[in-house]
C-alpha cells in the first residue's frame, strides 16, 4: 500500500488545502462543497459557521485541515471534523466552539462532483485515508492529498457509463415490475371477486339446504311414530338377564382392554426405563468439552426430570396385584358370578307400556303415546327408567332410511356452511394492500445458499433443504403480514430507519437445541419474486430478503382496489 | 452432648437442603469438577502435601534428609557446582548434582538433577521406550537469553563452617547463603534475606527406585504409602508411569512479604490467596496443568489453559520473584504466616512471611531467583530470559470482531459492509472452525466458503484482516492429504507403545502434530505458504486453539501423560509447554509465506507457557456472559501482564450466553482496556455485532471502540515498551505505586502503559458511579471534562453513567492521540496527532511516542520514530530518543507529512488567559512561526485548558513550542 514516491506528494496538507480554498475551481467553491451549500462560502474574508452563525472565522481557516466550527462546516474538504458525531466520545479540546452546543454536522459529506457520472457525498471519515472510494467518488477527488502516495485516477467516464447502463436496466426492470404488479393486482381482485361470488352462491345454497333438512326431519318423525305404534315384541330374555348379558360382555371387553393397556403400559415402562438408562449414562459420560448448548440443556433437563422422580420410584406393587386380580376371568369364586344373573327373570317389565297400546283406539294411542314418550324421556333422562334397548328391537328400514336422509342433508349443509366460513375468513384475511398477496399465495421460490436450498412459498411456508442430503426442515408456517424497520443509508451516509413489508412465518420444525424455527420474510421492490439472502439472526430465527413486484410503490389504484396509502 | 442432637439434626437437614439446592442450581453453569483432579487425586500432589504436613507436625524434631557434600563444592566462573546427598536409609544415599548459576543480570539459578537418571542407570517398567533422564530440554523452548554468567560473582572467603556464601548481582549487593546440612539457601539483597529455599524443609526429589512386588500380606510393611507410586488411574484412564514416582518439590519463603502475584492462568484475584483452607482461602493448591476447562469457575485455584510458573512477592518498595522452570504438572501451595509483634522490641512490628510450596510431577528442579528491587527490574530480567512481547502488527492491537461462526463468505462481507454503514471501526474479522471442509484444517467448506479470496480482497480494500483457526488436531482420514502426509512423514505424537496416538477432537478421530520434532515444524511451515493453503492472502492470520492439547476423550480432557513426543520424551514432561510449541511452529510459518515477504506474524493462542509472549497473543478462553466474568477479566489480564505475557484479553460480551445490552455495553467499555481487544460469541448465542444493538447502546459502544482507536498511538507505544523491557501494557496499582501498601491488592483499576491514564471499568449492573483509588497526591483529571480529583490514599467517586468510561489522566504526562475516526487502524496511518499535555503539580509533563510501519521488521533497521515530549517551564519540546539505523532516513521521509494538528494543555497557568498565540520552532525551518492558541477556563471543579491550533510540526521532527 505504501508507495515510497508518496512522500513527494505529501508536501503538507495544510499548504495544499489553503491553495484549494483560495483558488478552488472555476465555480470558486471550496473543495468538497456541494452547489447547494455554495452560498455559505461566498464572503471573501470571513466564513460563518452554517448552523452557528455566532462563530465567524477567517476564510483562510476554511479547509485548513483543522476543525473550527461546531458543525464542521469549515472543513468541507478534509477529514478534520469527522469526529463530530454521536459515535465519538469527545473531550472539550476537540469540541470547537462552546461546549454546550449540540454537535450536528451541517454538511452531508465531502461532495464529489463526479463529472461524467452523478455527483455524490462521501463520508468525511473517508477523505484522505489512502483509499480510493470509487463507489461514491468516481473522480477520486476524495484522495486529493495523496497521502502515502495514493493516487486515485478519475474513473467517472467508465463508472458513469456502467452506472447508466445499469440504471437503464433498473428503469426497465421497474417498469416491468410495475406492470407485473398491476397483473398481480388484477389477479388478486379477480380472485377476490371469485370469493365474493362464491359467498353469495353459498348463502343461497345454504338457505335451500336448511329448508330441506327441516322437511326431512319432519318426515323422519312421522315415520318413527308410525313404526313405534306397531307392536313388535320378539322373544327376549328377562330384562335383567339382558342387562347381565350386556354387562358381562362389556366387562369382558373392559377386562381385555385392561390387559392390553397394561401390556402397553409395561412396554412403555420398559422403553422409559431404557431411555432413563441411556440418559443417566449420558449424564455421566457426556463430554462437556464439545461445548454443545443442546447437550447441556438436555443434561439439565434430565437432572430436573430425575429430581421429580424416575421410574424406579413410580412402580406400585399393590396396584399391580389389584390389577392382576381384576384381570382374572370371573367365576363363582372371584369377580361376578354371571350365571346367577343371566338366569334371573323379572317380575316387572317396563315395556308393558308399549304392549298396552295395542288395545286402545289410534287417536287415544297417539295422545297417550305423546305423553308417555314425554314421561319416558323424562324418566330416562333422569336415570329412573332404563332406555328401551334399541339393539334389542331392530329399527325398521323405513326409519333408518329417513334417518339417513336427514343425516346426509345435514352433512351437506355443514359442508356448505364450512365452505362459506372459509370463504368469509379468506375475505377477512389480510392479504396486504389491495389484497395483492392473494395473487401470490402458494407461489414458491428457492435460493441456494451455503449448505442449503431455501424455499419460500408465499403465504404458506418457508423451508430449508440440505444439499448434502437428509430431510428438509420447515422454517415456519405463515402467520401474517407485518412490517419491520430496516436501517438504510441516506444520501449523506447516515443510517436511517425504513419500514418494509414483512411476511411472518412461525412454528416451524423445532431445533434440536433451540426454539421452533421461524422466518421473517422482508420484502423489497423487484421485478421478480426472488430470494436475495437468507440469514440466521439467532439460533433458528431466520430472515429472508425477498424481492417482489407486489411491494413496488404505487399501482394500487387499479380497478376494484381500495384507495388509500400503503399502510406501511 | 445429647442435648445438642436435635439441633444438629436440624442443622443437618438444613445443610442437606442447602446442598440439594446447590446441586439443583449448579449443574450446567459451572465446571464439571469430576473431570479434573483435586490434589488428593493426584499421587505426587498428595505425597508432597503430606510431606509438608508431616514436617510441620514434627516441628524442630524434623531434619531434612538433603545435605550438600562440602567436599563436592566447586566455584568457577559464576557457577557453584556440587552434589546434594539425599539420605534414603541408614546406608543409602542418592546423589543429586546441583548447579547454582549466578547470572550477569543479577538472577540466580538453581538446578538439581539426579545422577542415576542422568546416567540412564535406571530401568523402565512396561518395556517403555521413554527417555530415562529427567526432562532437560525445556530451556530450548523457553529461554532466549540472559544466561550469561556473572563475572563479578565471588565466593565470600570469611564464611563460617557449614555455609557457602556467594556475592553477586549489581555491585555484588546480592548474596546467596547456602547451608550445607540440611541443604538450604537464602538469597539476600543489601544484607537482608528476601527469598529462602527449603527453609521449611519440604525439599523433595523423588529418586528412582525399583518396584518391589510384594506378596499379598507381606509381614514387612512398607515405610511409605506406595498406593500411587506406579500405575495411576483417573476417570477411567490409567497412566502407566514407567519411571515410577519422580516428582520434585521445594518450599520457597518470602520473609516479610505478605503479597504474592503471578503464576497464571487462574480465574482468581491478582493477590494470590492462601491455599490451605480457612476463611476466604482456597483449600486446593494453585494448579498449573494446561487444560480445556469447560465453563470454568471464578475465584478458583483450578488450572486453566495456560501456565506461567513465575511468582512475584511484593512489599513496600521491594519486589522479588521466582521462576520455576518445569513443564510438568505443577501445584503451588501458599501459606502466609504472621508473627505477632514483640512488645518488648521497640520498632519491630508484626511481620508476615509468605511461604510457597512448589511441586511438579517430573523433570529437573530448576528455579530462578529475582531480587528486584522494583517491579520494573523484575519484568526486565524475566524478559531477558524468556523474551519480551513481540512488537505486534498495528492492526493486532485494534478491534477484533469474532464469532463462532461467520457462516459464509457472503456473511463475512456483509458484516464488513455493516461496520462501514454504521461507521464503527474494526480491523480484523475471525473465522472459527466452521469455515473448514468437515473440520479439516487448511481447507475451506466448498458450499459455505466457495470464494475466500474475494472475501479477503474486500477486507483488504479497507486494510482489514482475516484470522482463521488452525488447531493441532488433524482429522484422521486417509483421503485428507494433510493427514496422509503427517502419517507418512511420521510427524505425529505417539502413544506409549510408539504408535500414532489417536484421540477425539472437533473432527472426530484425530492425530496431533508433534511440534517438538524439527521435521514437523519444517512441514508445518510449508503448509502455510499461499500456494499450499489455498484461499489465503497476505492479510490472513492464524488462531491456534485447543493446543493444551484438548482431547475430548483423554484424561482431564488432554493427552495421556505416557504419550511419547519427539526424542521419546513423555507427554508428562512437556505437557505445559505443548501449546507453545505449536505457536512456535506457526510463528515460523507466518514469518515468510512467500519468498521475500517478511512480516510480523499474528497468532492468538489459548494455551501458553513462559515465552509465548514472543510469538503470540492470548485470551482467557471460554468465559461467560455474566457480570462476574466481566469483573474477573481484569485481574486475569493484569496478572498475565505482570507475568511477562501482557498481550492478553477476554472475550468481549462473554463467550457462553447472551449478554444484556447493558452488560454488552459495559463489556466493550472494559474490553477497550484489554491489550488484546476481541469480541467473541458461542455458536448458540444471538448475533451481537455492535451495530445490531439498539440505540442508545449502539452509539455508546461505537464511542468506546473509537476511544480505543483514538488512543492507539499510546497503546502502540506501550507495546513497544513491553517489547524492549517487558513492562505490562496495562498495569496494576502496585506496579505503578510500589510503596503504597493500601493499593497492593487492588486489581479492578489499571494504568495504561506509562501514560498516567487510569481506567476503572464498570463491572457491575446499574452502576452510576465508580470509586477510583488514588495512591499519590498528584492531580488527576477526568479524561472527558477535566474535572480534578486529588487526594492520596483515598477513593474518589467518579460519575459513570452508561455512556461514560471512567477514565482519569494523572498529572505530569503527555498523551499522543489520533482523533480522526477511520474505518480501520491501517487507514489512520497518515492522520495528524493531537498531544494532550497534562501538567502536574509543578507545571511539568512528559511522555513518549513510538511509531513504525506497523507491519514489517524494518524497525529493526531503524525505520521508526521514537520521540520524547517534555513540557517544562513554558516550553514543549519533542526530542528524538531512537537510535538511527540504515532505514531511518527513508522512513522519516515517508512520514514527513504526518504532523501534530493540535496541542491541548490541561490545567495551564492562569497567566495564559490573555495569550492567543505560541511560538513554534521546528528543526530545519528558516524561522520561527506562530500558531494560535485559545485558553478556556471552566467552572464546577473542572480544570482550565488551552488548545494550540495547527502548530504544523512534523511528528518525526525535532521542534519546540514556546507558550
Amino acid at each position: 500500500m505504501i508507495l515510497p514516491q508518496g512522500s513527494l506528494f505529501f508536501a503538507g496538507i495544510a499548504a495544499c488545502s489553503t491553495v484549494a480554498a483560495a483558488a478552488g475551481d472555476a465555480s470558486s467553491r471550496p473543495r468538497g462543497v456541494a452547489p447547494e451549500f455554495a452560498k455559505f462560502y461566498k464572503d471573501p474574508d470571513t466564513f460563518t459557521c452554517i448552523s452557528h452563525p455566532a462563530i465567524q472565522i477567517p476564510l483562510s481557516a476554511v479547509n485548513d485541515d483543522y476543525c473550527d466550527c461546531p458543525d464542521g462546516s469549515d472543513e468541507p474538504g478534509t477529514s478534520a471534523c469527522a469526529h463530530l458525531s454521536r459515535n465519538s466520545a469527545l473531550t472539550p479540546a476537540e469540541r470547537p466552539g462552546n461546549d454546550d452546543l449540540e454537535l450536528v454536522a451541517a454538511l452531508p459529506g465531502f461532495y464529489c462532483k463526479n463529472k461524467g457520472h452523478k455527483p455524490s457525498y462521501v463520508p468525511f471519515q473517508r477523505v484522505n485515508d489512502g483509499i480510493c472510494d470509487y463507489e461514491l467518488c468516481c473522480d477520486g477527488s476524495d484522495e486529493w492529498a495523496r497521502v502515502g502516495g495514493t493516487k486515485c485516477a478519475d474513473k467517472c467516464k467508465e463508472i458513469g457509463k456502467e452506472w447508466r447502463k445499469k440504471e437503464e436496466q433498473k428503469q426497465k426492470s421497474m417498469t416491468a415490475a410495475l406492470k407485473k404488479k398491476k397483473e398481480l393486482l388484477d389477479e388478486a381482485s379477480r380472485q377476490r371477486k371469485e370469493v365474493e361470488d362464491n359467498i353469495q352462491r353459498l348463502e343461497g345454497e345454504i338457505q335451500a339446504q336448511e329448508l330441506k333438512v327441516k322437511d326431512l326431519q319432519v318426515e323422519l318423525e312421522e315415520v318413527e311414530k308410525q313404526e313405534q305404534s306397531k307392536v313388535v315384541k320378539g322373544k327376549t330374555a328377562g330384562k335383567l338377564g339382558v342387562l347381565a348379558g350386556l354387562a358381562k360382555s362389556r366387562v369382558e371387553e373392559l377386562r381385555s382392554a385392561l390387559v392390553d393397556v397394561r401390556k402397553e403400559r409395561d412396554d412403555t415402562r420398559a422403553r422409559v426405563k431404557e431411555l432413563e438408562g441411556i440418559l443417566s449414562t449420558f449424564k455421566v459420560e457426556y463430554n462437556p468439552n464439545f461445548n454443545d448448548e443442546g447437550v447441556k440443556r438436555a443434561v439439565r433437563g434430565w437432572e430436573d426430570y430425575a429430581v421429580r422422580g424416575t421410574l424406579e420410584g413410580a412402580e406400585n406393587g399393590a396396584q399391580d396385584r389389584d390389577l392382576d386380580e381384576i384381570a382374572k376371568p370371573d367365576d363363582e369364586k372371584s369377580g361376578i358370578n354371571w350365571e346367577q344373573w343371566e338366569n334371573e327373570d323379572e317380575g316387572c317389565d317396563s315395556s308393558i307400556v308399549y304392549q298396552l297400546a295395542a288395545y286402545f283406539p289410534p287417536a287415544f294411542v297417539d295422545f297417550v303415546e305423546d305423553k308417555v314418550v314425554l314421561a319416558k324421556g323424562f324418566l330416562e333422562d333422569n336415570g329412573i327408567l332404563s332406555k328401551a334397548a334399541e339393539s334389542a328391537t331392530t329399527e325398521s328400514k323405513l326409519v333408518s332410511e329417513a334417518r339417513d336422509s336427514v343425516k346426509a342433508a345435514e352433512k351437506s349443509l355443514k359442508d356448505l356452511q364450512s365452505q362459506l366460513k372459509n370463504h368469509r375468513s379468506d375475505l377477512d384475511t389480510d392479504y396486504g394492500v389491495a389484497s395483492i398477496f392473494r395473487a401470490l399465495k402458494g407461489v414458491c421460490i428457492t435460493k441456494d445458499a451455503g449448505e442449503y436450498t431455501y424455499e419460500h412459498c408465499f403465504m404458506d411456508q418457508t423451508k430449508q433443504i440440505p444439499k448434502k442430503g437428509g430431510s428438509s426442515s420447515r422454517m415456519g408456517k405463515f402467520v401474517g403480514i407485518g412490517s419491520v424497520s430496516v436501517d438504510v443509508l441516506n444520501e449523506a451516509g447516515d443510517v436511517v430507519p425504513e419500514d418494509r413489508v414483512s411476511l411472518d412465518y412461525a412454528n416451524g420444525q423445532s431445533c434440536w437445541n433451540g426454539p421452533a424455527r421461524s422466518t421473517t420474510v422482508i420484502l423489497e421492490c423487484g421485478e421478480e419474486n426472488t430470494i436475495l439472502k437468507v440469514a440466521e439472526d439467532e439460533k433458528c430465527v431466520y430472515s429472508m430478503r425477498v424481492t417482489s413486484p407486489a411491494v413496488c410503490a404505487s399501482g394500487e389504484e387499479g380497478p376494484a382496489a381500495p384507495k388509500g396509502k400503503d399502510e406501511l | 452432648m445429647a442435648g445438642a442432637r436435635p439441633l444438629s439434626t436440624r442443622w443437618t437437614l438444613l445443610l442437606s437442603l442447602v446442598v440439594l439446592l446447590g446441586c439443583l442450581v449448579i449443574p450446567g453453569v459451572t465446571v464439571k469438577h469430576e473431570n479434573f483432579k483435586t490434589c488428593s487425586q493426584s499421587g505426587f500432589c498428595k505425597r508432597n502435601r503430606a510431606l509438608a504436613d508431616d514436617v510441620s507436625a514434627k516441628g524442630p524434631s524434623w531434619t531434612s534428609p538433603y545435605q550438600l557434600d562440602p567436599s563436592s563444592i566447586e566455584f568457577k566462573d559464576g557457577q557453584l557446582r556440587g552434589t546434594i546427598l539425599k539420605a534414603v536409609s541408614a546406608d543409602e544415599q542418592v546423589k543429586l548434582p546441583v548447579v547454582v548459576s549466578f547470572l550477569e543480570s543479577g538472577v540466580a539459578r538453581v538446578v538439581v538433577d539426579e545422577e542415576k537418571r542422568v546416567n540412564g542407570d535406571i530401568e523402565l517398567r512396561h518395556n517403555s521406550q521413554a527417555r530415562k533422564e529427567r526432562y532437560n530440554d525445556l530451556e530450548k523452548w523457553v529461554l532466549v537469553g540472559g544466561l550469561e554468567l556473572s563475572k563479578s560473582a565471588t565466593l565470600r572467603p570469611e564464611t563460617e563452617e557449614g555455609f557457602t556464601r556467594v556475592l553477586y548481582g549489581p555491585d555484588n549487593k546480592f548474596e546467596a547463603v547456602i547451608r550445607h546440612s540440611p541443604f538450604s539457601a537464602d538469597f539476600k539483597r543489601d544484607g537482608q534475606t528476601h527469598v529462602q529455599f527449603n527453609h521449611q524443609g519440604y525439599l523433595n526429589m523423588e529418586h528412582w527406585r525399583q518396584k518391589v512386588e510384594r506378596e499379598g500380606d507381606s509381614e514387612e510393611q512398607s515405610q511409605e504409602d506406595e498406593a500411587r507410586w506406579w500405575d495411576e488411574s483417573f476417570g477411567g484412564n490409567t497412566d502407566s508411569k514407567p519411571r515410577g514416582p519422580e516428582s520434585v518439590g521445594l518450599d520457597i519463603t518470602f520473609p516479610g512479604y505478605s503479597h504474592v502475584f503471578g503464576i497464571p492462568e487462574h480465574a482468581d484475584s491478582l493477590n494470590l490467596k492462601e491455599t490451605r483452607g480457612g476463611e476466604g482461602n482456597h483449600n486446593e493448591p494453585y494448579r498449573l496443568y494446561n487444560a480445556d476447562v469447560f465453563e470454568y469457575e471464578l475465584n478458583s485455584p483450578m488450572t486453566l489453559y495456560g501456565a506461567i510458573p513465575f511468582m512475584q512477592a511484593h512489599r513496600k518498595d521491594s519486589t522479588v520473584g521466582v521462576f520455576w522452570l518445569n513443564a510438568a504438572e505443577t501445584w503451588i501451595d501458599i501459606v502466609k504466616q504472621t508473627s505477632s509483634a514483640n512488645p518488648l522490641a521497640l520498632g519491630v512490628g508484626s511481620q508476615t512471611d509468605t511461604q510457597s510450596h512448589w511441586f511438579s510431577e517430573s523433570g529437573q528442579l530448576d528455579v530462578f531467583v529475582f531480587l528486584g528491587p522494583s517491579p520494573q527490574e523484575i519484568s526486565k530480567t524475566y524478559g531477558e530470559l524468556t523474551g519480551y512481547t513481540q512488537l505486534p502488527q498495528q492492526f493486532a492491537i485494534a478491534y477484533h470482531q469474532c464469532r463462532w461462526n461467520y457462516v459464509t463468505d457472503e456473511d463475512v462481507k456483509e458484516v464488513d459492509r455493516n461496520f462501514d454503514k454504521y461507521q464503527i471501526p474494526y480491523d480484523i474479522i475471525w473465522l472459527d472452525i466452521e469455515y473448514t471442509d468437515d473440520r479439516k484444517y487448511f481447507t475451506w467448506d466448498p458450499l459455505t466458503f466457495p470464494d475466500p479470496i474475494s472475501m479477503e480482497q474486500q477486507l483488504d480494500e479497507s486494510e482489514r484482516k482475516l484470522v482463521v483457526i488452525i488447531d493441532p488436531h488433524i482429522k484422521n482420514q486417509d483421503k485428507y492429504s494433510i493427514s496422509a502426509e503427517m502419517t507418512s512423514k511420521d510427524l505425529a505424537t505417539k502413544n506409549k507403545d510408539g504408535e500414532i496416538y489417536d484421540g477425539w477432537c472437533w473432527p472426530g478421530s484425530s492425530h496431533w502434530i508433534d511440534c517438538f520434532n524439527p521435521e514437523a515444524i519444517k512441514w508445518w511451515v510449508g503448509l502455510f505458504k499461499y500456494d499450499k493453503f489455498k484461499g489465503t492472502l497476505a492479510n490472513v492470520f492464524i488462531w491456534n486453539d485447543m493446543n493444551e492439547p484438548s482431547v475430548f476423550n483423554g484424561p482431564e480432557t488432554t493427552m495421556p501423560k505416557d504419550n511419547l513426543h519427539h526424542g521419546n520424551w513423555e507427554h508428562r514432561d512437556i505437557h505445559n509447554v505443548h501449546g507453545m510449541t505449536l505457536v512456535n511452529a506457526t510463528y515460523d510459518a507466518l514469518l515468510e509465506r512467500k519468498k521475500g515477504e517478511l512480516r510480523r506474524p499474528f497468532i492468538l493462542t489459548r494455551s501458553y507457557y513462559s515465552g509465548a509472549q514472543r510469538m503470540s497473543a492470548m485470551w482467557t478462553g471460554d468465559n461467560q456472559a455474566t457480570w462476574e466474568h466481566l469483573g474477573a477479566s481484569l485481574p486475569m489480564v493484569l496478572n498475565n501482564g505482570i507475568s511477562g505475557f501482557p498481550f492478553a484479553g477476554a472475550d468481549v460480551g462473554g463467550f457462553f450466553g447472551n449478554p444484556s445490552k447493558e452488560l454488552l455495553t459495559r463489556w466493550y467499555q472494559t474490553g477497550i482496556w484489554y491489550p488484546f481487544f476481541r469480541a467473541h460469541a458461542h455458536i448458540d448465542t444471538r448475533r451481537r455485532e455492535p451495530y445490531l444493538i439498539a440505540e442508545p447502546h449502539r452509539s455508546i459502544i461505537s464511542q468506546a471502540i473509537r476511544l480505543r482507536y483514538q488512543l492507539l498511538p499510546v497503546w502502540y507505544t506501550a507495546f513497544h515498551e513491553a517489547s524492549v523491557n517487558g513492562t505490562p501494557i496495562v498495569r496494576p496499582q502496585y506496579y505503578v505505586h510500589p510503596a503504597d501498601e493500601a493499593g497492593f491488592a487492588i486489581d479492578d483499576q489499571l494504568y495504561l502503559g506509562s501514560t498516567g491514564l487510569l481506567a476503572k471499568p464498570v463491572v457491575s449492573e446499574e452502576a452510576t458511579t465508580v470509586d477510583i483509588y488514588l495512591a499519590d497526591d498528584e492531580k488527576y483529571y477526568d479524561y472527558f471534562d477535566y474535572t480534578v480529583y486529588q487526594g492520596a490514599g483515598q477513593k474518589h467517586t467518579v460519575p459513570a453513567p452508561m455512556e461514560k468510561v471512567p477514565l482519569l489522566m494523572q498529572g505530569g504526562h503527555v498523551i499522543p492521540r489520533k482523533d480522526r475516526p477511520r474505518r480501520s487502524s491501517g487507514l489512520m496511518k497518515w492522520d495528524p496527532y493531537t498531544l494532550v499535555v497534562v501538567l502536574d503539580k509543578n507545571g511539568q509533563a512528559d511522555g513518549s511516542l513510538y511509531v513504525d510501519d506497523g507491519e514489517t521488521f524494518d524497525y529493526e533497521r531503524g525505520a521508526y520514530i521514537h520521540r520524547r515530549f517534555t513540557f517544562q517551564g513554558s516550553t514543549l519540546v519533542s526530542e528524538d530518543i531512537g537510535t538511527k539505523g540504515p532505514k531511518t532516513a527513508e522512513y522519516l521521509k515517508a512520514m514527513a507529512g504526518v504532523r501534530v494538528e493540535r496541542v491541548v494543555v490541561v490545567d495551564p497557568p492562569k497567566e495564559w488567559q490573555g495569550k492567543t498565540s505560541v511560538t513554534v520552532i521546528e528543526d530545519g525551518a528558516s524561522a520561527a512561526s506562530k500558531a494560535s492558541m485559545e485558553y478556556h477556563s471552566q467552572a464546577d471543579g473542572k480544570a482550565p485548558y488551552a488548545v494550540v491550533k495547527n502548530p504544523n510540526v512534523g511528528i518525526g521532527k525535532k521542534w519546540l513550542i514556546e507558550f
